[in-house]
């Protein structure tokens, strides 16, 4: 039995459906992210796990027991909210401390428990200042010292770093990576950022319009997403989905790319998926992620099936630690990651790798993938 | 040349235009508040004239022999009506009635406002609007329907007195204007509150509840100790209005020793027997008028500031 179970939970507003049937399990001491576009439900699921909004069907479970009826106080819950909710008219120090001081917790325990949780954030030197007075990042760790100060079952996290600058983003990613690993809480957290949710999770749930489309491990959800959906919103650049046809050549298949003015690329397909026969000559959507097409010196050595074919290098970007070329595939913008020192020019044609080994297959019509 | 002469004289012209214009408008705003100050100017002056002083000299003058005594006659001697004790007591009365009438109203103000935006219930908006409307209702029309309300109060008091000993305020005419005024400032200082509290940000509530704060708890412990700018707005606008009342003052206290400042100024002024005594009338609608001058002038920045919140947010 898993730590925290939601289990077909359901949230109507009126007539409107926010939450369609959810179902996610979360093992003690995991790092759950509920990821997706703005308006997916997200928060709202968030919300319903804090208590702060109703569910119309379903239950939510802590270690076993039922928490959806309960005021959210009673949950054994710590939230951090996007706006940190810092209150404005109490010290840092009132601020940790006003959850406890709303339990009963006699002054001198509330003490220690304020002087624990300063250590543990470097918030020491701030406790008397107002919320006013702090900086951006300080304010973040004055909200997760009021949460971390409960010692809760279970820590919810919305939005927490969308108000931070890029920079202190990173650092401030890091530090709450860092906690859950010392402290080894379990953690629910909501993000629209894919990157958050890939360096930070060990279960990441991808929801779309009150969905969940796929649930699983940030490595599963990577190489191996159930819908083009998930393929296109996580990763960075975003992966390839290019329109191909299925085409064969006596005993194998291969996948053909349209080309402007040129005859097509034909691939050779080794250990395609089973089901991807069904559609020879027919239309499918070809998927692969920028690194997993490169220039033929860069490609992966030990990957099984690697083709190469000629491309018509359109835009450079260099960015530093990667060269990102632009080519034109089945009338749509392809984006090959190569190394940084890559001899390549625009305008030119140059062969390219294509790692199919890592390349997925979905259907045109249902969208999900191909297997 | 011309070239080079006639855009100078142009810059010229111009600047003579603009300095034209200033003094038109700096001289008209200068007009509108000397006319404005001046009846406030003659009230004062002629609070501190003696009568012949007044009798046989210029209005405008200053006073020749400048004395206090009017303001002492005002404060402890004059005539209201047929009692000739100044108008001390009816000051006192004034306190009593608009300390709690302001407090009480303001405090029931914030909490509308507070569940109205934090805690909205199935028709808030109808609820809402219901209470704008109270804002818009000429008071005049209200006169008889609470008299009758009141009437019935007073009747209950009797009967609470008669078997209790104790008739709990209902039927005095002091917590009878309180009871009038806060139901008709329950409009404004709900309006006011509930546009304060519309940008007030939720997630600090929210935040309040998974900590586990009460309803009271989030109120006395979150919002109030945030709200002092449109406390403050509405404190001096209740204050203001409540003092200054001489329409639910005269209705429902318009007689007896509950009679508030306003009455009482008007029975000063309005007496028909023996000479009339400006300077003591002056003195007495000064007195009158200082607890709402002292009021803007201790918290005015906050009201400014109030407005201009709720302009910008709301």
């Amino acid at each position: 039995m898993a730590f925290l179970e939601i289990d077909g939970l359901r949230k109507r507003f009126g007539t409107v459906e926010i939450l369609k049937g959810i179902d996610v399990e979360l093992e003690k001491g995991g790092f759950l992210v509920l990821v997706g576009p703005s308006g997916c439900g997200k928060s709202t699921l968030l919300n319903t796990i804090a208590g702060l909004e109703n569910i119309t069907e379903g239950e939510i479970r802590v270690d076993g027991r039922a928490i959806n009826d309960l005021h959210p106080s009673k949950r054994d819950i710590a939230m951090v909210f996007q706006s940190y909710a810092l209150y404005p008219n109490m010290t840092v120090a009132g601020n940790i401390s006003f959850g406890m001081e709303m339990r009963g917790v006699p002054a001198e325990e509330r003490q220690k428990a304020i002087d624990k949780v300063a250590k543990v954030l470097q918030i020491g030197h701030l406790l008397q200042r107002k919320p006013s007075q702090l900086s951006g990042g300080q304010r973040q760790r004055v909200a997760m010292g009021r949460a971390l100060v409960r010692d809760p079952k279970l820590f919810l996290f919305d939005e927490p770093l969308s108000n931070l600058d890029a920079k202190l983003r990173v650092d401030m990613r890091i530090e709450i990576k860092r906690l859950h690993a010392t402290t080894g809480t379990t953690i629910v957290y909501v993000t629209h950022d894919q990157i958050e949710a890939m360096t930070l999770a060990t279960k990441i749930a991808v929801m779309r319009d009150g969905e969940v489309q796929q649930f699983g491990t940030p490595a599963e959800i990577y190489n191996n997403p159930t819908n083009i959906f998930v393929a296109d919103f996580m990763g960075s650049p975003a992966m390839n989905l290019v329109p191909a046809t299925i085409g064969g050549n006596g005993s194998g298949l291969s996948v053909v790319l349209q080309r402007d003015g040129r005859e097509p690329i034909s691939l050779p397909l080794a250990g395609a998926p089973t089901g991807l026969s069904a559609f020879k000559d027919k239309q499918i959507i070809f998927g692969v992620r920028p690194e997993a097409l490169t220039d033929p010196e860069g490609a992966e050595r030990n990957a099984s099936n690697i083709a190469t074919a000629d491309c018509h290098i359109e835009v450079i970007e260099p960015a530093g630690s990667d060269t990102f070329a632009v080519t034109n595939l089945g009338g749509k913008a392809v984006v090959a990651r190569l190394r940084a020192d890559a001899k390549i020019q625009p305008g030119t044609i140059t062969p390219l790798a294509f790692n199919l080994t890592k390349a997925v297959f979905f259907d045109p019509a249902t969208e999900k993938r191909i297997l | 040349m011309s070239a080079v002469t006639s855009p100078a004289r142009e810059a010229s012209t111009g600047i003579s235009a603009r300095t034209v214009n200033r003094i038109v408008i700096y001289g008209l705003l200068a007009l509108f508040a000397l006319f404005y100050l001046m009846p406030l100017f003659v009230m004062l002056v002629t609070s501190f004239k003696t009568m012949d002083e007044i009798q046989n000299g210029n209005m405008l003058a200053l006073p020749q022999s400048p004395t206090l005594e009017p303001w002492f006659k005002a404060w402890g001697e004059t005539c209201v009506g047929l009692t000739c004790a100044g108008i001390k007591g009816y000051f006192w009365n004034s306190i009593k009635m608009v300390v709690p009438a302001v407090l009480i109203s303001t405090l029931l103000g914030a909490l509308n406002g507070y569940v109205l935006t934090k805690w909205r219930f199935r028709g808030h908006t109808l609820v809402f609007g219901l209470m704008l409307f109270a804002c818009f209702i000429p008071f005049q029309s209200v006169l008889l329907p609470m008299a009758t309300i009141l009437g019935s109060l007073g009747r209950f008091g009797v009967t609470l007195q008669n078997s209790t000993g104790f008739s709990f305020g209902l039927g005095n005419p002091t917590v009878n204007l309180v009871f009038v005024h806060v139901v008709y400032g329950l409009g404004f200082t709900t309006l006011f509150f509930r546009n304060y509290y519309e940008a007030f940000p939720t997630e600090l509530i929210k935040a309040a509840q998974v900590d586990g704060a009460s309803f009271f708890q989030i109120f006395r412990r979150i919002m109030l100790p945030n709200s002092m700018p449109i406390f403050v707005v509405t404190v001096i606008y209740q204050f203001t209005n409540i003092w200054n009342d001489f329409l639910f003052a005269s209705a429902y206290a318009g007689t007896g020793d509950a009679m508030p400042m306003t009455v009482a100024l008007n029975n000063v002024v309005n007496t028909s027997t023996g000479v009339v005594e400006y300077n003591v009338n002056m003195a007495a609608a000064m007195i009158a008028a200082l607890p709402t001058l002292l009021v803007y002038v201790v918290a005015g920045r906050y009201f400014v500031r109030g407005l201009m919140a709720g302009a910008v947010k709301g």
